[in-house]
């Protein structure tokens, strides 16, 4: 299951203007954003962007305002018509569905959690939780139960009759991720879905997510502008600037290797030992050391490490993983890991 | 001598416009011309080169009230055809008119009070607003002015019924495409500035007066505009974000329409039909001119024969009915407003 693939973008550009196919020839000819806006008056959204996102897997497409991310998010729904490209989902490519089959899939294999949560107010949030089954046709009675079980499973028991404005921000969020819930959709879509609250809740949404995620296994498609949000959720990361795809892969890479000035800007100022874990600093070796100070897990974070160690950086720890000895932790390595590479110095 | 004869001479088109200058007096011009001798003119003096003026050098340019009675016979020469269509299209709103007004007038007071009381209970909730109401027209009944009351109320009970019926659709029309809010704006904005008694003029042409739909057409297309203009606008108004999610969980565009568009654009539909009631209540005075019954007659009586006192106690009673509708119209927005607060 792990290195399955649910949805591929393929070379897929986007430019918004009166005539984008003729834009689109002379950014494939190698114009920029900025010359391609100058010149024509197009907006450049997505260059060339090409993206495996893992089946089951959190796959976190960051990026600063104006970067494309909820343009390109919105592809994968078709809330947006690509300029040119294939977005493919279970080998079919969604962009050759008609109304129907895409209103189908939108019903049921793909469901979307909103910044700006946008719920329906004049509906209680049983109904919005429900709110898929609804359009099915389905009537209140026959969703009740599965709306329920979602809305409890967000925290949010015995709020079903209220209507969402009687509750607070974090709250209509969890009625925006159980109506996404209740869909059974396989996709979760999320549109900078915890940007709009505030930093306590943000993390406890962010735990929810990652909860969820252990026990349902959805592939979640997060947007976000944060980068210790996104390091938090990702398990593919994606990160875009004025519409093409600077770096991807998994975050721990990214923030150990990154490969242009823009990303070491983005990870300078980071907590890396909340971030880096274990398995990325140690030395892979099944030779167990002689001088071991204590066991750690592969997947701890180093900040958990450096509680441990209270501060020792002669320490070497053993690193197990499933009971399996995987390598040695240094913690001259921790320290030297945390150290952050500044733009402009050679990789 | 008149003030462009040198134009027409110069431009060659004496013979075209048949020199009979000086012929048959026809306007009021030149009664005067004829009265006063040629007096000195002066430049000061130059006419605008109008059609009368114009006429006065040529005769082939026709005068103004040519034109005018041109547009008179132009619509007497379609009107027969025009009835043909409008008359059975518009037929229903005669029969709505007569049986209301007949139904209103035969349900006896002890009933048809407390009836109202009940609706207002209904849309409202507020034992205040059924208080009111009950005053109101026991204030109307003891001064003998029931029969005209409800009268006026059953025409404005029809009349904003339709406005509603053909407004909203309309209203949603126009919010779904931009080209028909652009065409629709110049007929809403004429409708809307055009003086009441200028509709009066052609409907009387169509249909006789002793027809209820005529006065019934004056009030709609007096009435009407508000409820279509914020129906327009409450559903442009509606949160983009919410429509994107409706469109994320792929609702059709008619689910959409019904699920989401209309119930969060309600507050400001509800509005719009606030106002056109309160339209259909001015016109409905105007249209008593046309034989429309009710309070209107009452204050056309007070104007004809200088009653000043039934002039002023149906005035006072527009008023009263004015004050309730408004009322209990604002208190069905204000539980929708509640609702979706």
């Amino acid at each position: 299951m792990t290195d399955d693939i649910k949805i591929c973008v393929r070379n897929l550009y986007k430019i918004f203007g009166d005539d984008p196919q003729g834009a689109l020839e002379k950014v494939r000819g190698g114009m920029s954003k900025a010359d391609l806006q100058a010149e024509t008056g197009h907006v450049l959204g997505l260059n060339n962007i090409n993206v495996d996102m893992p089946a089951g897997k959190t796959t976190v497409i960051m990026g600063l305002s104006g970067s494309g991310k909820s343009t390109l998010i919105r592809h994968l729904n078709r809330l947006i018509d690509p300029t040119s490209g294939e977005v493919i989902m279970n080998g079919e490519n969604i962009l050759d569905y008609n109304e129907r089959r895409l209103r189908e899939m939108r019903k049921h294999e793909m469901s979307m959690v909103f910044q700006k949560f946008a719920l329906l107010p004049h509906r209680t949030v049983l109904e919005n939780a429900g709110l898929s089954w609804e359009i099915e046709g389905k009537n209140r009675k026959k969703y009740a139960a599965e709306a329920t079980k979602w809305l409890n499973r967000v925290g949010l028991e015995g709020q079903g009759e209220q209507y969402p404005a009687q509750l607070s921000g974090g709250m209509q969020q969890r009625v925006g991720i159980a109506r996404a819930l209740t869909s059974n959709s396989d996709v979760m879509l999320m549109d900078e879905a915890f940007s709009a609250l505030d930093p306590l809740i943000r993390t406890d949404m962010q735990d929810l997510l990652i909860e969820l995620q252990a026990e349902l296994h959805k592939t979640v498609i997060f947007i976000t502008h944060d980068l210790d949000e996104a390091l938090k959720l990702a398990d593919h990361l994606v990160i875009l600037k004025d519409g093409f795809i600077v770096q991807q892969g998994e975050p721990q890479h990214i923030l150990l290797n990154p490969n242009d000035p823009y990303i070491e800007a983005f990870v300078s100022d980071i907590n890396r030992a909340r971030v880096l874990r274990v398995r990325s600093v140690m030395e892979k070796t099944d030779v167990m050391p002689s001088d071991i100070a204590g066991e750690v897990d592969y997947d701890d974070t180093l900040e958990s490490i450096i509680a441990v160690s209270e501060g020792d950086t002669t320490n070497n720890y053993r690193v197990m993983r499933e009971g399996k000895q995987v390598g040695v932790l240094h913690m001259r390595d921790l320290v030297r890991a945390l150290v952050p590479r500044h733009p402009g110095e050679a990789a | 001598m008149a003030t462009y004869d040198n134009f027409f001479d110069t431009l060659g088109l004496r013979g075209w416009c048949g020199d009979s200058s000086g012929g048959g007096l026809s306007s009021m011009a030149d009664l005067m011309g004829q009265a006063g001798g040629d007096a000195d003119t002066t430049v000061w003096d130059t006419p605008f080169p109008s059609l009368d003026a114009l006429h006065d050098s040529c005769d082939a340019i026709p005068q103004s009230r040519d034109l005018t009675q041109g547009l008179e016979q132009g619509f007497l020469a379609i009107k027969d055809s025009l009835k043909v269509v409008v008359d059975p299209l518009t037929q229903p709103l005669s029969w709505a008119l007569e049986d209301t007004l007949w139904l209103m007038q035969t349900v006896p007071w002890f009933i048809m009070i407390p009836m109202l009381m009940l609706i207002t209970y209904a849309v409202g909730r507020s034992m205040k607003l059924v208080g009111l109401v009950a005053l109101v027209f026991g204030f109307l009944a003891f001064i003998d002015f029931y029969e005209h009351t409800m009268q006026t109320l059953a025409i404005i009970f029809v009349c904003a019924f339709i406005c509603v019926l053909l407004g909203v659709p309309i209203g949603i029309a126009m919010s779904r495409s931009d080209r028909v809010q652009r065409s629709m704006i110049p007929i809403l904005d004429m409708l809307q500035t055009l003086p009441p008694f200028v509709y009066l003029i052609p409907l009387i042409f169509l249909f006789s007066v002793t027809e209820p739909k005529l006065y019934g057409i004056a009030i709609i297309l007096y009435a009407i505009v508000p409820v279509v203009r914020l129906t327009d606008l409450g559903i442009r108004l509606v949160d983009q974000d919410v429509i994107e999610a409706a469109d994320a969980f792929g609702m059709t565009n008619r689910q959409k329409l019904f699920k989401v568009q209309i119930p969060l654009a309600l507050p400001n539909i509800m509005a719009g039909v606030n106002q056109t009631i309160m339209m259909s209540l001015a016109m409905v005075v105007i249209a008593s001119l046309v034989s429309a019954p009710g309070l209107g007659v009452l204050v056309l009586r007070g104007i004809r024969s200088l009653e000043l006192g039934v002039g002023l106690l149906s005035g006072l009673g527009i008023v009263l009915l004015a004050i309730i509708l408004d009322r209990v119209t604002k208190a069905a927005l204000a539980r929708i407003n509640a609702s979706q607060k």
